[in-house]
């Protein structure tokens, strides 16, 4: 196993509380995060400089997701709402509220549907919506969901669009995976027993073909889109909070670590909170970078693969540029995966 | 799993035995009793009365037939017991069957009824268990595996896992179990037992299927002590023990005269209770009580085991009889604490013969005296059983002694804790006492700083000591650590005395682990908040290359390399002295609970960081079956040895990399293959 | 007469002035001259003495290094050795004791562990007629 040397990292501080989700956009120029602190901010993601904030919410912002236009973003927050924005303006387009706070929030492929996930409340069930999105004029919204529908059992805590904008594939509290059909609601698959913990995050690969998750379980795993099969288990010695899947190399980046309270002295003090790199075929670690002062909350890949972003409990985001030596380092030899 | 659990089914089973109830069947016959002249008859008959009521197989006086051969003027090697109820006889055959009289002797009870069977070996005795015990499986089947691996055993949660310790940092589960023990593990001292523990009792595992060998029934045990020689051990609870009505008796569980003790011997073959005792805690009055552990004391030869009552005596007990050795106790006026001199590898071959002409050491214990008016303080060689003074040492302004024998019982050192006069700063004697030579000669060390850990080298004439100056030292504040010193001395044999070979400054090191083969040290700083540093030192680094020279004594001594384990609990050194773990039990704290293996060079092998992880112990290892020639013979011939082993090891990292690229490849052909199926349904759908 | 008396005596005059003060002049363009030298003698001796030390530097650095190891330096060639050819020098030496520290760690390593095995290995026998026995 290596340690990856990344060039001196940008450091992003522009969040006084911790990390809930980084994203960036279809051609990698811009990076999105959202905070506990109720705000969300948008950078260029080459020199970490801000280009704007999108203020308005009133409470934890936990999830955004940005169309593959990068017009529209959107965001979902604790104060119930899940708020529409103009990426260029920051104009808030259109807000729709909800009785309990919004969990995660993702757009389709193309832009037309979003997917949103509310939680699960004494005064309302856990639901799953997807509104048809008004892509001409962002002002004018439906406030009605095209579907609606409650999964029974175990809550829902992630949703996303699947193989394709007609499935909805959600991650549970209990460790479930599952395909839901977007229009009808009805549950096609399901995998009870993927994870034994929550599911902490779910990231498609960027063909939509298959998808990885990670869990407090301590594993991360990689899922066929369409069968729910597990092709991948990557089991560590820390809760996991986010996974995702690097385009260019046949990585997975893990990130997460024990709670702050379980959390060793020095390791705090001397940044030891590592994104882990896994050989995503061979189920292998094979390096890691170190840096956050707090368990890593969230992780994102720029779409190019030369650069990641890492989003901690420490309120930091560290945007993360590869050297030579990732792309040069060739632990396996010569086999080759396809992506 | 409960299949674990100690049940009584078995025991149960094994004694229900129903007889018809017909006129013989209240009378035992009892075989193995010592053969006697008839001066002796009556003695053996108040013997044989005492040992069957302390085993709960009490009978009436006159209900014990001793049957006489007139012609050679003594007994025939049986008896005859009746008992009032057939219950109570077939209760007296649990009880003394299989008990172990003396040395030579031990009992086999049965019916009278089955007498037909018994009049044809009156002579010739049996030894009970023996049947059962060969058996068995191999119990040392582990010191046979081919690439000469050690195994270690770790405890995370409740749950026992056994591992392989193989080249490099691999490792291979030999066998794992959930909740195999309610508190704790241990492993005999050479290894042949895993004991572990539960609410009812102990149990020890062994042999190549890991089946349960012996089950020691000590309800609430808390504590256990082998003797050295695996023959014995030693059980606390700290309930006292409690006999419920109707319980059932026999040799291997507690009767009515053990109620209310806390301390047990048991014969770990037999698994039968010896003797037990009031309690482990020592002390004038409940205030001062504190508990002490091992209770008892074992000679290196498993033949004594002794007792201490501070400041007035020690008591010998001789095994398996565990009664008093000549009907005294050794009485020392304020005697504070002894320790048996153990036995090495020479006294053993003396014994078993090996060496021409020579005669086993008898057994030595050492103790100390402290001052009273008029009187100096005392430290005493005494033999045993001839209770001879070997040699005694007087000494003055002491505070306090530590008595700290070296592995092979060839030097004794008695750290010993001095005041000056004032009693306001203190400083240390060593006394150290040459065992092997004539008139044990005494040297004495002093050392100006406090002396806060001292020890041998094992199988070695070096040792160590760690010594401070610091004004914290006594009163530190949490967080502040403590500046030491380490010294290294070694016997100068043509002198005959100890020198300082290398002294090494400015550290805060305050542990010191010695490689069980002698020449390896760890320095460890333990128990500090905030340093976990451990250094790896070699004291025969140039080797024989490069003779000690009197102007730089310590040049052989090169720290090998310096490294950390956050939150270390324990470090312990493998049997082979090649490896080294280091650990931080959840026991202790939750920081980065695990173990880390090293080399001896301080490379670290492999690292586990487990949640819940309590325990790592290196499984023990009797001492080799090479004699000292074999021995020799294979260190001549190491070249030849070294050539086939490196080429063992070549070919197997070969296949192994041969496997692994294989398997590498499968996997990429696998994925590949997936991919390129799936890219291809993508295709067709979008383009629909 | 006068006149020319009083010209003389100031001609006179004039001329021990300029005669005073030329040797005044003189003097102190001795003393100047005198000063500089000196200067230059102590800066010469400074400097030779910091050559001498940093020679003896040189000098001692390079007997340790004979010392220490077989390194391949010509005694005739000390006085020629520059700084920065000593520092290299002396990495050399630095590279080759930590070789020769892990060679000797290599083998004490591989010795340890044969030991063991071969010891195990011979053991084995034993141990199945120790347990027959």
């Amino acid at each position: 196993m290596v340690r990856f040397t990344s060039k001196r990292p940008i450091l992003l501080q522009g969040h006084e509380r911790s990390l809930t989700q980084v994203k960036y956009n279809a051609e990698g120029d811009l990076l999105f995060s959202c905070s506990k602190d109720d705000t969300v901010n948008a950078w260029y993601s080459h020199n970490g400089e801000r280009l704007g904030t999108y203020g308005g919410h009133n409470g934890t912002v936990w999830t955004l997701d940005v169309d593959y236009q990068t017009k529209f973003l959107v965001t979902g927050s604790a104060d119930n709402m899940m708020k529409l924005w103009d990426v260029e303006t920051g104009q808030c387009l259109y807000t729709w509220e909800f009785l309990t706070a919004v969990k995660r929030v993702a757009f389709s492929e193309d832009g037309e549907l979003i997917v949103c996930v509310t939680e699960q409340r004494a005064v309302a069930q856990g639901a799953i919506r997807v509104f048809k999105i008004n892509r001409h004029d962002g002002r004018i919204q439906d406030p009605e969901p095209i579907s609606l529908f409650h999964p029974i059992g175990t809550k829902a805590t992630l949703a996303s669009f699947g193989w394709d904008s007609k499935h909805i594939i959600t991650g549970h509290e209990s460790g479930k995976v599952a395909i839901f059909d977007a229009k009808t609601g009805e549950e096609l698959r399901a995998n009870e027993k993927a994870h034994h913990e929550p599911v902490t995050d779910l990231q498609l690969a960027p063909d939509r073909s298959y998808f990885v998750t990670s869990s407090k379980d301590k594993s991360a795993r990689l899922h066929d889109s369409r069968t729910l099969a597990v092709l991948k288990t990557y089991t560590t010695e820390t809760p996991l909070n986010s996974a995702a899947i690097a385009p260019l190399r046949p990585y997975v980046l893990l990130g997460g670590g024990q709670d702050a309270m379980s959390v060793t002295t020095t390791s705090l003090r001397q940044g030891k909170f590592e994104t882990r790199f896994w050989h995503k075929v061979f189920e292998e670690e094979v390096g890691r970078v170190r840096g956050h002062f707090g368990p890593i909350n969230t992780i994102a890949v720029h779409p190019d693969g030369r650069s990641y972003s890492s989003g901690g409990e420490d309120g930091f985001v560290r945007v993360h540029f590869f050297d030579v030596s990732y792309f040069k380092a060739r632990p396996y030899g010569d086999l080759e995966a396809e992506e | 799993d409960a299949d674990e659990d100690i049940d009584y089914t078995d025991i149960d089973e094994k004694y229900a035995v129903h007889y018809d109830e017909s006129f013989l069947d209240n009378i035992i016959v009892v075989d193995g009793i010592p053969i006697v002249k008839a001066e002796r008859k009556e003695r053996l008959v108040t013997k044989l009365g005492q040992d069957f009521n302390r085993l709960g197989a009490s009978f009436k006086p006159g209900s014990l037939h001793m049957p006489w051969d007139d012609e050679n003027g003594q007994n025939r090697g049986y008896v005859f017991i009746e008992y009032p109820t057939v219950d109570q006889a077939n209760s007296a055959i649990a009880a003394i069957h299989g008990y172990r009289f003396d040395k030579n002797h031990a009992f086999a009870a049965n019916r009278f009824a089955d007498i037909e069977k018994f009049t044809n070996m009156e002579e010739t005795y049996v030894e009970p268990g023996q049947e059962e015990f060969k058996a068995r499986e191999h119990l040392r089947a582990w010191l046979g595996d081919p690439q000469g691996r050690d195994q270690y055993v770790i405890l995370r949660g409740d749950d026992l896992q056994v591992f392989w310790n193989g080249r490099n940092g691999s490792s291979a589960l030999v066998i794992g179990r959930p909740r195999w023990t309610e508190s704790y593990v241990a492993w005999s001292p050479a290894g042949t037992f895993m004991a572990t523990f539960h609410i009812q009792g102990v149990q020890f595992w062994g042999g190549p299927s890991w089946t349960r060998v012996r089950r020691l029934v000590h309800p609430h045990v808390k504590l256990l002590d082998f003797s050295p020689g695996e023959n014995y051990v030693v059980t606390w609870s700290n309930e006292p023990i409690q006999i419920p009505e109707n319980a059932r008796t026999g040799p291997d569980i507690f009767s009515s005269d053990d109620e209310g003790n806390s301390v047990a011997v048991w014969d770990l073959k037999s698994g039968f209770v010896l003797r037990t005792f009031p309690s482990g805690q020592q002390g004038e009055d409940s205030a001062t009580k504190k508990m002490v552990w091992p209770m008892l004391k074992w000679s290196g030869d498993d033949r004594y085991v002794a007792r201490i009552q501070p400041g007035q005596q020690i008591s010998v007990y001789e095994l398996p009889g565990m009664h008093l050795v000549d009907k005294k106790s050794i009485k020392i006026e304020g005697m504070q604490d002894f320790e048996w001199c153990p036995w090495g590898d020479r006294d053993r071959d003396d014994q078993d013969g090996k060496t021409k002409g020579k005669r086993a050491r008898e057994n030595i214990l050492a103790y100390w005296t402290p001052e009273v008016v008029n009187q100096p303080a005392r430290v005493t060689l005494m033999s045993f059983p001839s209770r001879t003074q070997l040699r005694s040492k007087n000494l003055f302004n002491v505070s306090d002694c530590k008595l700290h024998w070296q592995n092979q019982g060839d030097f004794l050192c008695v750290k010993v804790d001095r005041h000056t006069r004032t009693k306001k700063s203190l400083y240390c004697n060593l006394e150290i006492f040459r065992m092997r030579e004539k008139d044990f000669p005494v040297e004495v060390l002093e050392i100006k700083d406090a002396v806060i850990s001292f020890t041998w080298e094992p199988r070695g004439e070096r040792f160590c000591i760690i010594t401070t100056n610091d004004p914290n030292f006594g009163n530190a504040a949490p967080g502040i650590t403590i500046k030491t010193a380490i010294h290294f001395y070694q016997l100068e044999r043509t002198k005959g005395d100890f020198r300082l070979l290398k002294t090494i400054e400015n550290k805060t090191s305050n542990s010191v682990f010695w490689s069980p083969k002698g020449r390896h040290v760890v320095l460890a700083t333990m128990g500090s908040q905030s340093k976990f540093d451990m250094e790896f030192w070699d004291l025969d680094f140039t080797g024989d290359d490069a003779p000690r020279s009197d102007k730089d004594p310590g040049a052989n001594i090169q720290l090998l390399n310096t490294t950390e384990h956050y939150g270390v609990t324990d470090i312990e050194w493998d049997p082979s002295g090649r490896f080294v773990a280091s650990s931080a039990s959840a026991w202790r704290h939750t920081l980065e609970n695990g173990y880390a293996l090293w080399d001896f060079r301080g490379q670290e092998l492999s690292k586990q960081v487990l949640d819940r992880f309590k325990q790592f112990l290196w499984r023990p290892r009797p001492r080799t079956l090479l004699s000292k020639d074999q021995q020799r013979e294979i260190r001549k011939k190491l070249r030849e040895y070294s050539k086939q082993f490196d080429e063992e090891d070549a070919a197997e990292e070969s296949t192994v990399s041969a496997e692994l690229i294989a398997s590498r490849r499968r996997l990429i052909d696998e994925w590949n293959a997936w991919r390129i199926k799936v890219k291809r349904e993508l295709k067709e759908e979008k383009g629909k | 007469q006068e006149l020319s008396a009083e010209m003389a005596a100031r001609k006179t005059k004039e001329e021990q002035q300029s005669k005073l003060d030329h040797a005044r002049a003189e003097k102190e363009e001795a003393e100047k001259r005198e000063r500089e030298a000196a200067k230059t003698k102590e800066q010469e001796r400074v400097r030779r003495e910091i050559e001498s030390v940093r020679k003896g530097e040189q000098q001692k650095i390079v007997q340790d290094l004979i010392a220490k190891g077989n390194i391949k330096v010509n005694v005739d060639d000390i006085e020629n050795l520059d700084t920065q050819k000593l520092v290299q020098l002396q990495v050399e030496q630095i590279e080759k004791q930590k070789k020769e520290v892990n060679d000797r760690l290599r083998i004490i390593a591989k010795r340890l562990d044969h030991t063991e095995r071969a010891f195990r290995k011979e053991e084995r026998p034993l141990l199945e007629e120790d347990y027959t026995r």
